[in-house]
């Protein structure tokens, strides 16, 4: 990441103070804003403070506060002062910004009468995450998503949270729609409900997902599976995080419609997916073909293992 | 022969006169229009389409009048460029720039100019609704110019000719 995407986050009168962490754009992981409280900044794992003069500091310092009005400018400048334009992420507490960053918002909810989210006021905590797009993480496991057809497998990740499951997913998008020796390009469709995987902003991909894919950005996974079977005729369809039944019915509608099937679920075993209960019965109908297991060992995300259908391991 | 090409020359320049008045007059309700339809058009690209404002300035700068599209492009451009620019900076400076040599009272160009300041609100309706104030308070404007251009049209082309004839009467 280049040091100028950290300044041009913040408006013009602020961007003094966060030059020596943009400095470090390469190693920024977080950025929190929270209000009465001096900013934090997550780098390379730890955790350091922005003092008056913007120098990074490794405790609190006193008088560095985030005023109400600097959160407000902030969050304005990121809209690019249409707010409005972000009702739909905002309300679900998040926006994806220029760069395909994503700033989780918190404040206090405004509810509709039936006690849904309506909107978010007084928006008084920021926390900038960086998106760090690391191409070639799923070169390792590619000749294990095909079969010796060059024809793309059903495959399920399978991974805790925070072990690299959608820089993995992203990976392996790209490297399907491009094509690789072990198959060439396909279609490839990806619902997003989170923007998470292509990081869209304002429609457009800010993370190369490869030349044949098509993103659906925003939309709940259901209703985007059935959307872009019907509108986009994909040859395989990717989606985050299956989490309810719905997810799975969609899936197997999709699976029924000729698409090969690329989903992550949050596990950290297959044996524990199969307790799950909406997955119990997509491993024994043998929906995918393939299960990639993700871990995290010494600080380092890798591929714990690999399984076929029957749930034998193909790699170690 | 040479007085009454006088006479002629004095009552056309005299109403000449009252003409240009008349134009800058109309002119002035023209750009009132206008401006009302670029405000129009934005408060409608935020309910029903919920662009974003460089977006809108990207639509404006391919609907509105050829005085204004330019403006627009290099706001839309800048914002595009994503080099972290403020909008509300780069929307006054171009506004600024364009409304310069049109004839429109200060506040009128004010209207235009600040429009920023009320953006920022957290839903499209209430987006909307907020520039329908500085909507509201140019119609009004407009409202009232045209009226006084019908009135002053008339009377600016009377004391004009009037001008003329009592000019000539005091050369002769």
């Amino acid at each position: 990441m280049r040091q100028e995407e950290v300044l041009y986050m913040f408006p013009e009168s602020m961007r003094s103070q966060w030059e020596c962490t943009a400095k470090q754009a390469d190693k920024l992981q977080e950025i929190r804003l929270r209000v009465n409280v001096p900013a934090a900044v997550l780098i390379n794992n730890r955790e350091w403070f922005l003092d008056t003069e913007g120098r990074l500091v490794d405790m609190p310092p006193h008088g560095a506060q985030n005023r109400p009005e600097e959160l407000e400018q902030i969050l304005k400048h990121l809209c690019q002062y249409s707010v409005y334009a972000f009702a739909d992420e905002i309300r679900q507490g998040f926006l994806t910004i220029q760069g395909g960053h994503r700033v989780g918002l918190s404040g206090q909810v405004i509810l509709e009468g039936d006690g849904k989210v309506r909107n978010l006021k007084y928006i008084r905590y920021l926390n900038i995450r960086m998106a760090h797009e690391i191409k070639g993480v799923s070169d390792v496991i590619l000749p294990h998503l095909y079969n010796k057809s060059g024809q793309v497998l059903n495959t399920l990740l399978i991974s805790p949270p925070g072990c690299g499951k959608t820089t993995m997913l992203r990976d392996m998008i790209r490297n399907l729609s491009d094509g690789t020796k072990y198959g060439k390009g396909v279609n490839v469709s990806v619902v997003d409900e989170r923007s998470e995987i292509a990081g869209s902003y304002l429609g457009v991909a800010q993370n190369d997902v490869g030349i044949r894919t098509d993103v659906l950005d925003g939309c709940p996974k259901r209703e985007g599976m059935m959307m872009l079977i019907r509108a986009m005729a994909p040859q395989v369809l990717a989606v985050d995080e299956l989490g309810n039944e719905d997810d799975i019915q969609a899936l197997r509608m999709a699976s029924g419609c000729g698409c090969k099937l690329i989903a992550t679920v949050h596990g950290g075993s297959l044996e524990e997916i199969k307790h799950k209960k909406y997955m119990r019965n997509v491993i024994e109908d043998g929906l995918f073909d393939r299960y990639l297991v993700l871990t995290k060992r010494n600080g380092r995300c890798e591929v714990e293992g690999i399984y076929d259908g029957e749930g034998e391991r193909c790699l170690n | 022969m040479l007085k009454l090409a006088g006479i002629l020359c004095i009552l056309a320049g005299c109403i000449g006169l009252g003409g240009s008045k008349i134009r800058e007059e109309r002119c002035r309700v023209e750009h009132l229009r206008e401006l009302i339809r670029i405000i129009k058009r934005i408060q409608n690209e935020i309910s029903y389409g919920k662009h974003t404002l460089p977006e809108i300035c990207h639509i404006l700068s391919e609907y509105s009048d050829v005085l204004y599209q330019p403006h627009f492009r290099i706001i839309y451009e800048q914002m595009e460029q994503g080099n972290g620019i403020c909008l509300a900076q780069v929307w006054q400076q171009e506004m600024e720039q364009c409304l310069k040599e049109i004839p429109l009272l200060k506040e009128e160009k004010y209207i235009l100019i600040n429009l920023p300041r009320n953006l920022g609100m957290p839903e499209e309706k209430q987006q909307a609704e907020s520039i329908g104030q500085s909507l509201d308070l140019l119609m009004r404007r407009c409202r009232q110019a045209e009226d006084a251009y019908d009135n002053k049209s008339r009377m600016i082309f009377s004391v004009s000719l009037l001008a003329g004839i009592f000019l000539t009467i005091l050369l002769l």
